[in-house]
């Protein structure tokens, strides 16, 4: 586990919800666990690539997701519409894509995959076999899991 | 009689095309460009498509992602501007390290800015890029 990386991904997000999500945001503790701790019913996943290779997952109810996107757009949102789907999307690579220009500038190459965004109930995450780092982060709207594994290549 | 009024000189409108494979982000950038005087603007959702309304329509700006599925950005930026050497691209990306940047600057893209873009940043960089011509 690069964990250099990983508080780059952490620190970046909570700035980046800081920005577009308003003040109120925390990352209260940061724990490692043996698989992505991911199962609400709205995900949106981004894979990583080049010279590490590995996922963040962000995980939240839906009602989150909707407030969340809600507060983006500058509008109510009646439940998952496409455009919720987008924003919650939008929000983990503006993330994501922050993390990987400052990784890159210090002179790891890295890229990411454009974001893949599910929902639905009972949603599991198959990723078993890979130690993930999980980090809660608090908004004014609950709470959004980032599960971050990312490894050297061998 | 009626006298034929005079015709008012008229400014021509800024013709945009936003280029990104998020909705939240073409809807974001929509809104911020209507909310600039005499804008018309247009989408596209991924490289191909860009290329082709620009064939279409030739915009006076374009606002390109760069990470899309399928043809990305930089190269979209690169064929555009192979066809059209005079194209002014304006990249909003949340990909923002020094290389992509010059990357995107050689494949001809003539501003970068960083996402979120706020509304300042965007009407500055629309400014300048169209006063450089």
């Amino acid at each position: 586990m690069r964990l250099d990386f990983v508080k780059i991904f952490v620190d970046s997000t909570a700035v980046l919800f800081r920005e577009l999500v308003g003040p109120a945001v925390d990352v209260p503790s940061i724990s490692m666990k043996p698989s992505p701790v991911a199962g609400r019913e709205v995900m949106a996943i981004i894979g990583l690539a080049g010279e590490a290779q590995g996922r963040v997952i962000f995980d939240m109810d839906l009602f989150t997701a909707v407030q969340l996107a809600g507060h983006m757009l500058g509008e109510p949102s009646p439940g998952m519409t496409p455009l919720v789907r987008s924003s919650i999307a939008e929000l983990a690579s503006m993330a994501i894509g922050s993390a990987i220009s400052k990784i890159n500038d210090g002179g790891t190459r890295l890229r990411m995959s454009p974001p893949t965004v599910i929902t639905g109930a009972n949603l599991v995450s198959y990723d078993q076999c890979f130690e993930t780092l999980v980090a809660p982060i608090a908004t004014a709207y609950g709470e959004v899991r980032v599960n971050i594994t990312i490894q050297d290549l061998d | 009689m009626l006298e034929a009024k005079p015709e008012m000189p008229m400014k021509a409108p800024l013709t945009c095309l936003i280029v990104d494979d998020s909705a939240f982000m073409r809807f974001h950038l929509r809104r911020m460009m209507d909310s600039f005087d005499n804008v018309i603007a247009s989408e596209a959702a991924n490289g191909n498509e860009a290329i082709r309304e620009y064939g279409r329509l030739r915009p006076d700006i374009v606002l390109m992602d760069i990470v899309m599925p399928g043809l990305e950005g930089v190269e979209t930026v690169k064929r555009i501007c192979t066809e059209d050497p005079k194209a002014r691209v304006i990249m909003i990306s949340s990909v923002s390290y020094q290389e992509k940047v010059a990357e995107a600057m050689s494949a001809g893209a003539k501003w970068f800015i960083p996402k979120p873009v706020t509304t300042e940043e965007l009407r500055r960089a629309i400014q300048s890029v169209l006063s450089d011509n």
